[in-house]
């Protein structure tokens, strides 16, 4: 894919360049001098032992924080110089996070529904998408179960719905299987590449699983805040 | 699913920290409603003097209650003469009790020949004569509730009295009254000479203010009074309730937001994670704000209805006590409902919004960090 985006000219839909990021007032270095593109549509995974920076990295890709120096473009936005990063979380970036954090108050539409409020969607378009992502994503008919009514596979695909619910152009997932069994990380997997293709999203996935990085076009390996290895990288 | 489907859906969702708080809004308008339902009630019946005759204004002493208000027939003459006076009637007050059902029986001394001039009307019977010791006449509804008639006796302060007459106020404070005739009521209390009010009439085409002006600057030991606020202003006693009344106002605000806001802070850090979901779901700190206060709006319109159906439910209870029957005639005006409202949404903003503004800071990374 990296060698398709080489080709093709294509503009990145990410691109980091030197990106340093630190905590405790410089003590903790988490990411330093971070440098990758991902193609549009690319399928990228980031690996790396714990406390290597996939997290900080992860965070600072969804803008829900900003790097200390270097550029980081994501669809287009300088995410160290968003106006309303809120705006670019809702917009243009799709979260998945490990433990799916649903909210267990509300059912899979209402989860997926949550997503979209803030948009210019009305109540009745809102029901209808998230309706349409259920049935995308293989749960018909299970609209109105609550998490605690849904396996644990299911609750990711509510996630995944969720996460595309305003048709972002980059999906963001830290360890989307991480809790789950074999079955169901099969699954997500199968769908997460039918969504690449179907919903023409590009993928970066944080896993350690090693499935996770079988299915990536790439894999890029950090170790103390540096890419070490970026397979696929001329 | 609309906003305030969620709103309502979230409120719902978490049943009991809702019922704790709306509680907590409820006792701070319990507390406010009876309050101003009690203060504003005895007010009201107290200030049922000012329409026991038909006058522009009355008079009493300075400083004093108006029940307590010590004049004497100097005055009075004095008062007659000041320009714009037509006419002025004195009038002595006491108050007593007739039974169980009478714990607060009010009596006015007054001269016979000052029963009409007063605008009284007598509907049976007749009028006492000046100087009878033992003759009273009774207000209509006194006269309804007792079923009296003029020849009938009624024992007053341990004193057998006959009923001549039946008298017609056309207020609910005076018709519930017995008169006495004034110089045999002024022995009885010792009084002579001495009288509590002055009900007086202005000539026609002057203005009322003046004469009220030119009386109170005609002693510094009168003063006139018109309406209900000067009523309250003139009495120490009822400013004293009236400042009691709107303390415990302000710490029933102050407590009720205390404990509103101990809840959505125990509340809030139950939701951090769920506020950090959203917030990186691309939600806006304004949006955030706007869905905690929507459910604390929710949870104080609920509290503000308990609070008002608790409070009108505890000034039943007060009014029903042996010993305020009569004196506590509750009186709803349209003010307290606009009084329990503005107080549960004192309570409730003032509670919600620290908890709120805590939440909206939260960072979502951080937030999903916590269990």
């Amino acid at each position: 894919m990296s060698d398709q985006l080489a080709d093709d000219g294509a503009e990145p839909v990410i691109e980091a360049v030197e990106v340093r990021k630190t905590f405790n007032h410089g003590a903790v270095v988490a990411l330093d001098g971070v440098t990758f593109e991902v193609a549009p549509q690319e399928h990228v995974a980031i690996t790396g032992p714990s406390g290597c920076g996939k997290s900080t990295l992860l965070h600072l890709l969804a803008a829900l924080d900003v790097p200390d120096s270097g550029t980081l473009r994501v669809a287009g936005e300088d995410v160290a110089r968003l106006e309303r990063p809120n705006e670019f979380r809702r917009e243009r970036v799709g979260l998945v996070f490990q433990m799916h954090n649903l909210l267990p108050h509300l059912d899979a539409l209402g989860n997926v529904g949550i997503a979209m409020f803030g948009t210019s969607m009305g109540r009745r378009e809102r029901t209808e998408r998230a309706q349409e992502l259920l049935d995308l994503v293989g749960l018909d008919g299970l609209g109105h179960r609550r998490p605690p009514e849904l396996s644990g596979g299911e609750r990711q695909r509510v996630a995944l719905a969720r996460a595309l619910a305003n048709r972002p152009s980059v999906l963001i997932a830290d360890e989307p299987t991480g809790s789950l069994d074999t079955g169901s990380r099969r699954l997500v997997l199968q769908l997460l590449e039918r969504l690449r293709v179907e919903e023409g999203v590009t993928l970066v996935v944080v896993s350690h699983d090693e499935r996770v990085l079988d299915a990536a076009d790439r894999v890029i390996h950090l170790r103390d805040g540096r890419v070490v290895d970026d397979e696929g990288e001329d | 699913m609309s906003f305030a489907w969620l709103v309502l859906h979230n409120v719902w969702a978490k049943k009991v920290r809702s019922m704790l708080t709306a509680l907590a809004v409820a006792v701070g308008v319990l507390t406010v409603v009876s309050l101003g339902v009690v203060t504003d009630s005895i007010r009201t019946t107290a200030s049922g003097v000012l329409e026991l005759a038909e006058a522009e204004f009355v008079v009493a002493q300075e400083g004093i209650g108006v029940l307590d208000s010590a004049l004497t027939e100097t005055q009075l003459d004095m008062v007659r003469e000041l320009p714009g006076v037509d006419n002025a009637v004195g009038v002595l007050l006491n108050t007593s009790e007739l039974g169980d059902d009478y714990p607060l029986l009010i009596q006015i001394g007054v001269r016979p020949e000052d029963v009409r001039p007063m605008g009284v009307r007598i509907s049976a019977g007749q009028e006492f004569d000046a100087d009878a010791e033992d003759e009273v006449m009774v207000g209509i509804r006194l006269a309804q509730d007792l079923e009296l008639t003029p020849g009938d006796s009624l024992e007053i302060d341990g004193e057998q009295r006959t009923v001549v007459g039946v008298f017609n106020t056309g207020s609910e404070f005076g018709d519930g009254a017995v008169m006495f005739p004034l110089v045999s009521f002024q022995a009885e209390q010792m009084v002579p000479a001495g009288l509590s009010l002055f009900f007086v009439q202005t000539s026609g085409g002057v203005a009322v203010s003046e004469v009220q002006q030119t009386v109170e600057e005609s002693s510094p030991l009168l003063t006139a009074i018109r309406d209900l606020v000067e009523f309250g202003q003139s009495d120490p006693g009822f400013e004293l309730i009236t400042a009691i009344d709107q303390a415990a106002m302000i710490i029933a605000i102050g407590i009720g937001a205390l404990v509103v806001m101990n809840t959505m802070l125990l509340s809030l850090v139950e939701r951090y994670r769920e506020f950090g979901v959203i917030r990186a779901l691309g939600w806006s700190r304004r949006r955030l704000v706007g869905l905690v206060l929507g459910e604390a709006m929710v949870i104080a319109s609920v509290g503000a209805g308990v609070g008002v159906g608790l409070g009108f439910l505890t000034v039943w209870i007060l009014s029903n006590l042996p010993d305020l029957l009569g004196v506590l005639e509750p009186i709803y005006e349209p003010w307290i409902f606009g009084r329990a409202l503005i107080t549960a949404i004192a309570v409730t903003v003032l509670g919600v919004m620290y908890p709120a503004l805590r939440a909206a800071r939260l960072s979502p990374q951080e937030a999903m960090r916590r269990e």
